[in-house]
């Protein structure tokens, strides 16, 4: 019997990888157009996740305009009532399946009250799709209804359309790396300001950082566009349609060490330049010896990886390079990633389906759910993607570029060597 | 189906003293000014610790994927721990289109097939409710098939905040659970625990006390609970809510129903939980059950001063201002004056007519808008530590006191005796602790 339902999801909704990307927006304010209960969980699960305040606001649609409401007035009602108690840039308004199922026009609704504040409309209903297309679509919105086109390039002028799955700390370090190449880079959206647990001066009920609304509209001249991850393809591809001028170059992956140097072979080609700065050079052979002090510990180890499409194919793809045997890889969604994913067998489903597969297995790759069942089944964990409960300071775990891909190769090395002598 | 009059009652619950007054209870949430969670999450905190009954979600992705495995309710159920598990029917376009209810049959056939559960809920939410799906309907006969017990909740997230769900999860076991099998024997001292939900293990902190009484736990709704039990829970002769008042209804008609008295108590702080033993065994009147109840609250107590009494020397005389919600208002606030510390302040800002009545009672000065008075008040009254949710971190920076995260999930039990001392602990860690002072410390490039 094929499994009807879902029984301890991988999957999450559309609804909050959208929250994400606004949260990427400076003075944003995200507004989730359902009922009260979609914004509270997804506000109480990151909080927890990054351990820091999340700015959200809802709509509240309750039974009465559930039926009778097209959602311009509860959207007007809440722009209203936002707007009494603070200024934001931005209202970034995103759906859920109750109000798709309704089918609200948002657009007319945001029209409506578009002399009173700037709003990026996105449908986003949470039975369709997941988190990275929640993101992907959100970053779509943007790109079409805020940049305004331009008729000239800036060819110095870098747009970069970082994934779900990136942390803050792997956005800071692309755009860091990106400059050392001369260029001005701008991240869309730009979490490493935001969610970066950093102290502010007080608690703000906004995005606490992240891209300026003014720069994003004058983002229409930038001479090349990079997106990383098979969910931000189409982004890249949205703005070139309103940037016909600009090269838009695009990366499954920039970790590991054959995806990073795809990644500088862009710029240095986009450059033409022959060598890249020093520092990079110097990473780059730390990793070459980090690939060969852990592919002794790696290359004799079994991996099951269940996290989103993107970072599953990012994972693989790194962790491979050393040698790993990856037995399986779960994925929450849909993605034509996933047949390129590195391993024997990928499938679409829930943590149940990770547990069933940790026969001969000896690291799982996962988020906090696996950890009880790592512990059940006696097996070692490394946690990724979302929730992470556990460990604080997740928002600083770094796996890209030559960097990051050696911290990433000592920590499962040292892990399967501990694993080993406990057991 | 949504039973509209069943919510307007809910909503209006008699036995709610502030109902006397006012006319429409729980208003509207307003649209951009609404935080807090909706039904369906008062519904799954009131039910889900029912560790042995599998809790299917009807609904797509938003309302598990990002709310199962999150509360630490604890559970001593030997198979498999439900609690901690997310089932859901993953509703998708096609569901929307062409309706949920073949997927809803599928799933509970799969469940029963390959989980074997001794019961099953069921959990209603927006879309499953917008898209009519006659959920009762494919239940009842699922339930008439295979023999086991399937509760249909009816809590999508658009009828009403988390308090309402948590009525409504009520309703549902009341209609469909309670008094449906007779227990081999009735305890004459039986009783059911109410809206203790387990957290952190705070039941396991004073249930002993209770026992060693000879009073019997009947049931509980629903910390570390289990099916059969409360089916039986007619037979109990007294229903003890614990600190929420969400149930009051459910025991309102438990009396009517069953004629089972009900009270209220709290099981945080010293007092409150002498209280609260001393209301169940004069609920009962039976003078061996007191004597023998007034023996061991006062060993007890007597063991809690000894752990107490190093703790003490250091807390003795400090300065505290809560500023938390609902009955953590007065609670906390008892627990703390309990272990020696003086509560200058707790906010009231967000609690019910009730609780700011008891809250009166232990503090002398109550905040009703902590964003303009909590800073003001630290300076007056020379404060030593804060105990807010994380919003206040930065007066207490900005003040250079110690600060104590009041809301976060706790790893830890504060309730009855014994958790007294782990909340006597993590005061006095948070006293000792210099990060808020060095947090505050001005940056080399900031000083003038």
């Amino acid at each position: 019997m094929k499994k009807p339902l879902q029984i301890n999801p991988l999957k999450l909704s559309q609804p909050m990888g959208a929250l994400l990307a606004f949260l990427g927006v400076k003075n944003c304010m995200p507004l989730m157009h359902g009922a009260q209960g979609c914004a509270s969980f997804t506000k109480v699960f990151f909080t927890r996740h990054f351990n820091d305040p999340i700015a959200i606001q809802t709509t509240a649609v309750n039974d009465i305009t559930a039926i009778i409401d097209g959602g311009d007035y509860s959207i007007s009602e809440a722009i209203k009532n936002i707007t009494k108690k603070v200024k934001p840039d931005l209202v970034g308004l995103f759906t859920t399946g109750l109000t798709e199922t309704k089918g609200d026009d948002i657009k007319g609704a945001t029209l409506l009250v578009k002399d009173k504040q700037k709003i990026v409309y996105v449908n986003t209903p949470d039975f369709e799709g997941g988190l990275e297309s929640g993101w992907s679509l959100s970053v779509q919105a943007m790109i079409s209804q805020l940049i305004v086109p331009q008729v000239t390039i800036n060819p110095n002028k870098l747009l970069l359309l970082p994934n779900v799955n990136l942390t803050p700390i792997e956005v800071e370090k692309i755009k860091e790396s990106i400059e050392l190449f001369g260029f001005e880079v701008i991240a869309l959206p730009d979490i490493s300001e935001s969610l970066d647990g950093h102290l502010g001066e007080k608690q703000g009920s906004m995005s606490a950082g992240g891209v300026e609304v003014s720069t994003i509209e004058l983002l229409g001249d930038s001479g090349i566009v990079i997106s990383i991850g098979e969910s931000m393809k189409k982004c890249g591809e949205k703005f070139k349609e309103i940037q016909p001028l600009s090269q838009h170059f695009h990366l499954s992956s920039v970790s590991g060490l054959i995806d990073t140097d795809n990644f500088y072979k862009i710029l240095m080609g986009y450059k033409n330049i022959k060598t890249p700065p020093p520092s990079i050079i110097r990473w780059r052979k730390r990793l070459q010896d980090a690939l060969l002090d852990t592919h002794f510990l790696i290359g004799s180890s079994n991996i099951v990886i269940a996290d989103e499409a993107d970072k599953s194919y990012a994972l693989s793809k790194a962790l491979k390079e050393a040698g790993a045997k990856i037995s399986s890889v779960i994925v929450p969604t849909r993605s034509a990633i996933n047949a390129f994913i590195e391993s024997e067998k990928v499938l679409i489903g829930d943590m149940e389906d990770l547990e069933n597969a940790l026969e001969d297995c000896e690291v799982i790759i996962s988020n906090f759910h696996a950890h009880r069942i790592a512990q059940k089944h006696h097996k070692a964990l490394i946690l990724r993607g979302f929730p992470n409960y556990e460990q604080v300071g997740n928002n600083m775990n770094n796996d890209v570029l030559y960097e990051g891909s050696c911290y990433l190769l000592f920590e499962l090395a040292n892990l399967i060597r501990e694993s080993r002598e406990k057991h | 189906m949504v039973n509209r009059k069943l919510i307007k009652e809910l909503l209006s619950e008699s036995a709610c003293s502030h109902n006397k007054t006012k006319k429409v209870s729980c208003d509207k949430p307003k649209p951009g000014a609404t935080s807090g969670g909706c039904a369906f999450e008062g519904a799954q905190i009131a039910l889900f610790p029912y560790a042995d009954a599998v809790h299917l979600v009807h609904s797509p992705a938003i309302c598990l994927g990002a709310s199962w495995e999150t509360r630490a309710t604890l559970t001593s159920f030997k198979g498999e721990n439900n609690t901690v598990l997310g089932y859901c029917t993953d509703i998708t376009t096609n569901d929307v289109i062409f309706g949920g209810d073949k997927k809803l049959e599928e799933s509970l056939d799969y469940i029963i097939t390959n989980k074997n559960p001794n019961a099953i809920f069921v959990y209603e939410t927006c879309v499953t409710a917008m898209i009519g799906d006659d959920m009762d309907n494919v239940c009842g006969r699922v339930e008439q098939k295979h023999g086991i017990p399937i509760v249909v909740v009816h809590s999508p997230g658009f009828v009403g905040n988390k308090n309402l769900g948590s009525r409504l999860g009520g309703e549902a076991v009341l209609g469909h659970l309670i008094g449906t099998k007779e227990p081999k024997e009735v305890h004459p001292f039986g009783i059911n625990l109410i809206g203790e939900y387990n957290a952190t293990g705070d039941m396991w902190q004073y249930i002993p006390i209770l026992e060693k009484i000879g009073i019997k736990v009947v049931s509980t709704l629903a910390g570390d609970g289990r099916i059969e039990n409360i089916q039986m829970a007619h037979r109990a002769k007294l229903n003890v809510i614990v600190c929420a008042k969400s149930l009051i209804t459910l025991c309102r008609k438990m009396q009517e129903q069953y004629e089972i008295p009900y009270i209220s108590i709290s099981f945080y702080g010293k007092r409150d939980t002498t209280n609260a033993i001393m209301s169940i065994v004069n609920a009962f009147g039976d003078e061996e059950l007191i004597k023998k109840a007034k023996i061991v609250i006062a060993q007890e107590e007597a063991k809690l001063e000894d752990a107490l009494r190093d703790y003490k020397k250091v807390l003795n005389g400090k300065k505290a201002i809560l500023n938390t919600g609902g009955n953590k208002s007065w609670s906390i606030a008892s627990a703390l004056q309990d272990i020696g510390v003086e509560v200058v302040a707790t906010s009231i800002a967000k609690a019910t007519l009730e609780d700011i009545e008891i809250a009166k009672s232990y503090v002398p000065i109550l905040i009703k808008s902590p964003a303009n008075e909590q800073s003001k008040l630290i300076d007056e009254h020379g404060v030593d530590i804060l105990l807010a949710g994380g919003r206040s971190l930065y007066t207490a920076i900005k003040k250079k006191i110690a600060f104590v995260d009041v809301n976060q999930e706790k790893k830890v039990s504060y309730g009855a005796y014994s958790g007294l001392i782990n909340l006597a602990k993590d005061v006095v860690d948070a006293l000792n602790n210099p990060v808020f002072k060095v947090v505050g410390t001005k940056a080399p490039w900031e000083i003038a």
